[in-house]
């Protein structure tokens, strides 16, 4: 399946993906409703967008009491509207903190790959997010890492 | 011959099993259900309560879904006897069903407070459909309700009944709420918000008895005050259903002790959910986890194990989030352990608490309180929750975090948390979407 792929090097932290992605799941340009988050590092010089990386074992999904959360046909864990409760247990349950809850609705709500035609990924004006069909993976770690070494070092 | 499957109880890790069983068996086997109620989720009654949701919308799997995954029911029937050695379950109408293995998974019962007229009539528990179905029929708007105990459960509830127009007073003998979800610091806190809230809270208060009067309820308090109530809800705890399993010869401490494999003492008898002692993941001890996703997890394990698969089970980390009136409070893991390193930080402008536990330079415990609003603390939650069960090594992100509490994700992300979770699944392969579960053909 294809999946997002996150070059955090070129992200240049202007957040459009944000203002896409929240305008795609909610109809709002609000970038508290997008499920991809940017992030700064190393004092606001250095940024990257985080989203659900499509987990194999799909914690949501697994965890939800209601059958609420599927797997959409591109393979992106889905929230169905219609059997969300807004229990919560999803939000608990993946350890990648990619869950969200919109209190307007009462629903849980996550990246479904926008069924195929990702938002964030169209809206990237510099390709740090792209869709393609690779393994999911760690993509922002080894960045994040690097990035956050000297700020801790100098903090020391 | 096929395999004959046995599964005692239609709760959530019964329906994990029955499911799980079907997508991995090789050979087609046979299932039969016994369940003294149709399956349903305990975890949504709250939202049948303030009728968010249909009656309808609770059950897991309705007479045609068992049909089409070829299970055989006995469905409103309590199991009373397991014969071990003879492979048989007796039910309470006297049917017998044999079996190659079985899966106990009986899961809990509500108890009440032990005093004069706590079984009167105006008194209710709400843990079952049939018990939730008796609270819906008595709140009205206006009503006063009155909750014994101020635990998780009593808490699952609390926005259902403010939503119904009801006015609520929680009463707890223990000097402090939610004793067994969050620490002193994080009670007081979620106490303020109540309070503001219009939510009346007495700590403390021990109930002495109940008197009827005329369809209201008079709550009789050992310091005075007595309180008058037109609805009393008994949320003072669970008990695991274990009594029927007197002389099945199975091990039972807190639970059924359960290995790796989350077999029994009997080598063909399986426990899972809240009757199961099985493996703490933190602690790695054996440990009664009366929540929903242990019992997912367990049902999900012991079906892949049931079907013919070899799977261990690492163990099961304690979870629990619950909001009240728009505030979030989860916990994780160890958050109680007093041995541990810990940290935490309360923002001043706003209800937000963080409470962070190590050993060493893992993170084994996690409290946090914040708004639904704020949308970092559905992040966090997630990304503690994952620091919790991966326990990376936090190297000098934990000195960073003793400092910054709420500086969570840059942690999370940079000591590639992400990494070390992705090639964990809990069944060793992709999970499935609950539509894929095979059916008969």
């Amino acid at each position: 399946m294809s999946v997002l792929r996150i070059h955090p090097e070129k992200c240049t932290g202007c957040l459009r993906c944000e203002l896409a992605c929240s305008y795609m799941q909610t109809g709002d340009f609000q970038p508290a409703k997008s499920v991809i988050r940017v992030s700064p590092f190393e004092g606001h010089t250095s940024y990257a967008p985080y989203t659900c990386t499509q987990c194999a074992e799909g914690w949501c999904m697994t965890a939800c009491p209601v059958g609420a959360i599927t797997i959409n046909a591109v393979g992106a864990k889905d929230v169905l509207d219609d059997r969300c409760v807004g229990c919560k247990l999803c939000t608990i349950a993946c350890p990648y903190g990619t869950m969200f809850y919109d209190p307007a609705t009462r629903k849980a709500f996550k990246c479904n790959l926008c069924g195929g035609a990702p938002a964030c990924a169209e809206a990237c004006p510099t390709a740090a997010i792209t869709y393609e069909d690779v393994t999911t993976g760690d993509w922002l770690g080894d960045f994040a890492r690097e990035r956050t070494e000297r700020v801790l070092t100098g903090g020391r | 011959m096929a395999a004959r499957h046995l599964i005692i109880g239609g709760g959530t890790a019964g329906m994990n099993a029955i499911r799980t069983i079907r997508e991995e068996e090789s050979e087609r086997s046979a299932i039969t259900l016994v369940s003294a109620e149709n399956p349903y989720s305990r975890m949504v009654l709250p939202y049948y309560l303030d009728r968010s949701i249909a009656e309808s919308h609770v059950f897991t799997a309705t007479g045609k879904v068992l049909a089409d995954w070829g299970v055989t029911t006995h469905l409103g029937k309590r199991a009373t006897t397991l014969d071990t050695k003879a492979n048989v379950c007796t039910l309470e109408d006297g049917t017998t069903v044999a079996y190659d293995d079985c899966l106990i998974a009986t899961g809990s019962s509500a108890v009440r407070a032990p005093v004069p007229g706590a079984d009167g009539p105006g008194v209710h528990s709400f843990w079952t459909l049939d018990q939730a179905r008796g609270v819906i029929a008595q709140i009205q708007p206006g009503s006063h309700v009155v909750m014994v105990g101020a635990g998780f459960i009593a808490f699952t509830i609390l926005n259902s009944i403010l939503a119904l127009g009801a006015k609520l007073t929680i009463v707890e003998v223990a000097p402090r709420i939610l004793p067994r979800m969050i620490d002193d610091i994080g009670a007081q806190l979620v106490e303020a918000w109540l309070k503001e809230h219009g939510v009346a809270i007495r700590t403390g208060a021990k109930l002495t008895r109940i008197d009827d009067l005329k369809g209201r309820q008079r709550l009789k308090m050992a310091a005075g005050g007595d309180l008058v109530a037109d609805v009393v809800i008994m949320a003072t705890g669970i008990r695991t259903n274990l009594d029927w399993l007197k002389g099945a010869g199975v091990t039972i401490k807190q639970g059924i002790v359960v290995d790796e494999h989350l077999r029994s003492s009997v080598p063909n008898v399986y426990a899972a959910g809240d009757v199961a002692e099985g493996r703490d993941l933190i602690s790695q001890a054996n440990a009664v986890h009366a929540i929903e996703p242990t019992a997912q997890e367990h049902g999900r394990v012991v079906g892949a194990n049931m079907a013919g698969k070899d799977i261990r089970y690492r163990g099961s980390l304690i979870i629990n989030i619950v909001e009240v009136c728009h505030l979030d409070v989860a916990s994780f893991g160890a958050w109680d352990d007093t041995q541990a390193d810990a940290a935490s930080g309360v923002k001043a402008d706003r209800p937000a608490y963080r409470k962070l536990l190590w050993r060493g330079d893992r993170l084994t415990g996690a409290i946090i309180l914040g708004r639904s609003s704020d949308i970092w603390t559905t992040n966090d939650v997630g990304m503690l929750k994952g620091l919790v069960q991966s326990g990376v090594s936090l190297g000098r992100w934990k000195a960073h975090l003793k400092k910054n509490p709420f500086d969570v994700k840059p942690a999370f992300i940079a000591t590639k948390t992400t990494s070390a979770l992705l090639p964990v699944t809990i069944l060793g392969r992709p999970s499935k979407a609950p539509g894929e579960t095979p059916v008969a053909v």
